[in-house]
């Protein structure tokens, strides 16, 4: 071998090295193993590095935790601000690159399912993993379940009312102790906050991102409709219910031009508009107030919430939807015991985890939100927990007091959520951007493509 | 390029220096130094600037050429929360490796097909001419499916620097280029290393490559380049945040960040290479204009 | 074209003599000849390795996933299904005819518009340095934050937007941008022209330079005005550079994939952003449709091959 040979050598392998001792350092879960008798599991959805506090309590919840049990460690892995951006979760179900313990939406378990990736823990979701297991409320396991065998665990319940700014609704002169209870009062307060000028939007929707048919779904219900046939086969919302949904869009965006001129939003476009203090109302989950004060630089006092609005009434109901971890399919006994452990740990027990109100109280991070609902009514868990948030609560209860006061009966998302509500963002960003759309048309189009998603998805 | 000055182009030095021409000549300079700047260094302004401004006040109208009450914070935050350095570091690792693996590959492949001709060593030229009419994304789904689970070996590159280096050596237009450079080098020099008994990695070392720095160096820019640029590919294959490129990072995060951080971000994310760019800009340049294609 | 070139070279490129080695197997024999092959194939591995397993195998592998269904795991033959879905999408022929749209409105701005920045910036003597670094700045940004740049500031469909505050300042109507059907377009190859152009503007600045001065000087003394000159002696002397640059554009635009994401947030005001290749990302990762993405892939392989037939003829007869 010549000289040069050598050094060529030597460059591919240090090459060749450089790419493998990267590759080590990258977060595969491949050694779960128990090293040392210990059982390792990764989880996703670790606060990421903007929410200060809320990631100081996961990594404090993570070390209580392995002290309590010191066989077991988790290694936590952040996915973003938005712990399920649908394409890339998508990506990671098809990659399987998924955590042990992985975070999803109640709407994810048919896709989790497809992908091959999902673990049937039926027989180790007990009182001895999660001692509050039988409190839990059981539609909410019925959520995870297919065929009988539990797949998930569910950490987060709500259903979503009418959210809304009570300084700007003072400004306007408006009653901030009694938000709109019907969209076309809805409509009359908009306008009021739009006339404040100054870019303010009387009232703000989302139509990009998947979240504009998410809450086109909402909106649906609040009219009665629904998004699928019973039977789930066929759209159904191409019909008077979806036109009005529509029709009352319209007319806040260009008849009364009180939804302001930026559209297109999705998920963060919204919020940080909110949180510089430019939208009056728009439709969320009550924890959508916290993303406004945690990421997007607003402030709580601002900010209550009353029930979904209906037609000419209240909502006929409003859209509940909610989180929960599943479980990589080729985890050991071991593994998937200590995973539901630290669920049960950081999740679901009052007192502790997300339910630590004497630690967030003092925090920039809301107690006294009607949420998650996720024991079930007159349960020990349920009464134990409310029992603490009431004793903790830092933001000014009345706030959400209508909203509690006035349930309205909570309806599940769709089968095949998010392809779904991908087609029905056109639908909204259509009506919220284009003075001359035809909402007939709009709908037509919907369903046509939300029927051919049906039919190639059976 | 001080050569440029003697050169006759398009319209003819006599004529920009005499009496109309030359007043109009400089009135045609200002105005493109003006619009170019404006152009190009504008955006660049509004956004260092824009990134300062508080939300309410990039909500104005209308907008301020100053931020009224910077707000350097913006900086820390988008530096921290994003974790920036990480993102930075991984995109210079990623491209420094695709160019050491392009310039071995792909040196040995042309090299390979312009001296030494094996056999069928036509053939496989044309079959890596023919991907070059093939964009990345008719081959995206395939390419992805492929590199989860690699076949025969069954290997998963997901998170692997791997998974963006390999695919980047299979670059017909670089094999192109440097065979053609390659089959200009001329013969009797070859022949005399053989003369000598120079095995041909010896020759390729110590003839071949000498001769070839520029067409190298534009190979190395193209690498570098092609890795700063592509988005949905690395996106696809570093999912986790520790493995994410700046680009994919940067987007992952705007959803849940507001804009003005966002913005701080992209700023601090392109401090690097236009620097860089500003260091070797005359390297860079001379290097693409002369060293790459010539009409 | 003709590419870069070792020094000192008199013999014409592309047709090499028989190189020494060759000559040298032909007198020494099988054994000989076989070892040469032998070293001439271990240098290609590393290339054709990476050739096969992420280039010719994926080909193969896309056309058999189009007419294939993976469900829970199982694989299973369903011929054309995948395309007739995939053809049945409303959003089909709109994201056809968007990349349309886009490629000719590119091949218009991003593509004119450089060259003659180019011979602009060939003409002038002064400042020459300062004004290519400029037009390359922004080839240096990453994609993405450039994008959020023309998204948060230029394109902001409110008067706090820089464009509509420019179009308001000098009393122009104002636009919605990314918001309006019309203008999603355009505005989407502005913003790709800015980021893009850099590369192109040397490339052909290296050609202009290439061109001989006595060209211009004869064309002078016909009397040929500076329009003239560019037609008649600019054109044709950078004919090839233009005719390749032409498709690679046309291949790249093909592809237009960042810009509807960031700029639209994916599909835009009812598709007017959606891009086939925006389609096939919708289709695989948000549809959980890898085999319908596969099937849109192989059709964008057909047509492209359909537009490199059209061209190899076009470029064939101008020679």
């Amino acid at each position: 071998m010549s000289v040069p040979q050598y050094r060529k050598v030597a460059a591919m392998a240090l090459a060749a090295g450089l790419g493998l001792s990267l590759a080590a350092c990258s977060t595969k879960s491949d050694d779960s193993g128990d090293a040392g008798g210990k059982v390792t599991i990764t989880v996703d959805c670790q606060p990421v590095g903007a929410q200060k506090e809320l990631l100081k309590n996961w990594n404090d919840d993570v070390a209580e935790f392995q002290r309590q049990n010191p066989d077991i460690v988790v290694k936590s892995v952040s996915v973003g601000e938005q712990c399920n951006n649908p394409p890339d979760f998508t990506a990671r179900l098809a990659g399987g690159t998924v955590t042990d313990v992985f975070y999803g939406y109640m709407t994810d378990l048919q896709q989790v399912l497809d992908s091959g990736q999902a673990m049937d823990i039926s027989e180790y979701a007990t009182k001895d993993t999660i001692p509050t297991w039988d409190s839990v409320d059981p539609a909410l396991k019925e959520v995870f379940t297919d065929s009988g065998k539990l797949y998930g665990v569910p950490v987060k319940n709500y259903s979503m009312g009418l959210i809304y700014n009570k300084a700007l609704f003072q400004r306007a002169g408006l009653d901030a102790a009694n938000p709109p209870k019907t969209w076309p009062e809805v409509r009359a307060a908009a306008k009021k906050i739009s006339a404040l000028g100054g870019g303010v939007a009387g009232y703000s929707e989302y139509s990009a991102g998947n979240t504009g048919g998410w809450h086109f779904t909402s909106l649906l219900y609040s009219q009665g409709g629904q998004v699928l046939s019973a039977d789930g086969k066929k759209a159904d919302f191409n019909n008077p219910t979806g036109k009005q949904v529509l029709q009352n869009l319209k007319d806040m965006r260009y008849g009364d031009n009180s939804m302001g001129s930026r559209q297109l939003l999705q998920w963060g476009d919204l919020l940080t508009n909110a949180g510089a203090g430019k939208v009056g109302m728009f439709i969320g989950a009550p924890d959508a107030t916290q993303a406004i004060v945690s990421q997007f630089q607003g402030k709580y006092q601002d900010w209550a919430m009353g029930p979904l609005p209906g037609q000419d009434g209240p909502a006929k109901a409003t859209l509940g939807g909610g989180e929960g971890y599943f479980f990589k399919k080729g985890l050991s006994p071991e593994q998937v015991k200590a995973g539901l452990k630290w669920i049960a740990y950081q999740k679901l027990t009052p007192g502790k985890g997300q339910f630590d109100y004497v630690r967030a109280k003092p925090q920039n991070y809301p107690v006294g939100l009607p949420q998650p609902l996720l024991f079930t009514n007159g349960s020990d868990a349920q009464k134990k927990e409310l029992e603490l948030r009431k004793a903790n609560a830092n933001v000014d209860t009345t706030n959400f007091a209508v909203f509690e006061a006035n349930p309205v009966p909570i309806k599940g998302e769709p089968r095949n959520a998010q392809a779904i509500y991908a087609v029905l963002d056109s639908a909204m960003s259509g009506v919220l951007t284009n003075p001359n759309a035809n909402i007939d048309t709009l709908l037509k189009t919907a369903e046509d493509k939300v029927n051919q998603l049906l039919a190639a998805g059976s | 390029m001080a050569a440029d000055l003697t050169t006759r182009t398009l319209i003819s030095h006599a004529q920009l220096r005499r009496g109309r021409g030359r007043i109009l000549y400089w009135v045609l300079l200002t105005l493109v130094v003006v619009t170019f700047t404006l152009v190009f260094l504008g955006p660049l302004y509004w956004m260092v600037t824009g990134a300062l401004k508080s939300g309410q006040e990039i909500a104005q109208t209308p907008p301020s050429l100053f931020p009224r009450d910077p707000q350097p914070q913006n900086y820390v935050d988008a530096w921290t929360n994003l974790d920036l350095a990480k993102l930075l570091f991984n995109t210079f690792y990623y491209a420094t490796g695709a160019v050491l693996f392009q310039l071995v590959f792909d040196t040995a492949a042309a090299y390979a097909l312009s001296k030494l001709r094996p056999v069928l060593g036509g053939v496989i030229l044309g079959m890596m001419l023919a991907t070059l009419m093939i964009p990345a994304m008719v081959l995206i789904v395939p390419q992805y499916v492929t590199v989860i689970d690699l076949p025969i070996v069954h290997v998963n590159l997901l998170d692997s620097p791997f998974a963006i280096w390999l695919p980047l050596v299979a670059n017909a237009f670089n094999i192109f280029l440097l065979k053609r450079f390659f089959d200009s080098i001329p013969e009797d020099l070859m022949s005399a290393a053989v003369m000598d008994g120079a095995s041909p990695l010896r020759t390729l070392w110590s003839i071949v490559l000498p001769m070839s720095r520029p067409i190298l160096g534009v190979v190395a820019i193209f690498a570098v380049t092609a890795v700063w640029k592509d988005f949905l590919w690395p996106k696809l294959v570093m999912p986790s945040p520790e493995t994410r490129t700046v680009s994919v990072g940067i987007y992952a995060f705007a959803g849940g960040t507001p804009q003005n951080v966002v913005i701080a971000a992209s700023v601090i994310a392109a401090i690097p290479t236009v620097v860089l760019f500003l260091i070797f800009q005359r390297n860079i340049m001379s290097g693409l204009t002369t060293g790459g294609l010539k009409g | 074209m003709a590419l870069t070139t070792a020094p000192g070279v008199t013999r014409r490129p592309g047709r090499p003599a028989p190189t020494p080695q060759r000559s040298a197997a032909r007198r020494a024999g099988l054994g000989r000849r076989v070892r040469d092959n032998l070293t001439g194939h271990t240098f290609l591995i590393g290339a054709v390795a990476c050739f096969a397993v992420f280039s010719w195998y994926p080909m193969v592998r896309g056309v058999m996933m189009s007419f294939q269904r993976t469900r829970r795991g199982e694989t299973t033959w369903v011929g054309w299904d995948n395309y007739t879905r995939i053809i049945a999408d409303p959003s089909f022929w709109t994201a056809w005819k968007n990349t349309f749209v886009f490629t000719g409105l590119a091949l218009v701005l991003g593509y004119a518009v450089p060259f003659f920045v180019a011979i602009l910036l060939n003409e002038l003597r002064h400042a020459k340095g300062y004004l290519r670094v400029l037009v390359y700045l922004p080839v240096m940004l990453p994609p993405a934050s450039a994008l959020f740049l023309f998204k948060f500031y230029a394109y902001d469909p409110s008067e706090a937007g820089l464009f509509n505050a420019i179009l308001t300042a000098v009393g122009l109507p104002t636009s919605e941008w990314m918001q309006s059907p019309t203008m999603t377009m355009p505005a989407m190859v502005l913003a790709s022209t800015w980021m893009n152009m850099g590369g192109a503007v040397l490339i052909y600045l290296a050609a202009l330079q290439n061109i001989p001065g006595e060209l211009y000087e004869a064309a002078e003394i016909d009397g040929a005005g500076v329009w003239r000159r560019i037609v008649h002696v600019t054109v044709p002397q950078t004919r090839l550079i233009l005719a390749l640059l032409a498709m690679l554009q046309i291949v790249a635009t093909m592809q237009l994939f960042i810009e509807p994401l960031i700029l639209a947030n994916g599909a835009g005001t009812q598709d007017s952003a959606t891009s086939v290749a925006y389609l096939i990302y919708q289709h695989g990762f948000f549809q959980n449709d890898l085999n319908g993405a596969a099937a849109l892939g192989v059709i964008m392989l057909v047509v492209l091959a359909g537009f490199s037939a059209v061209y190899v003829r076009l470029t064939a007869r101008q020679d």
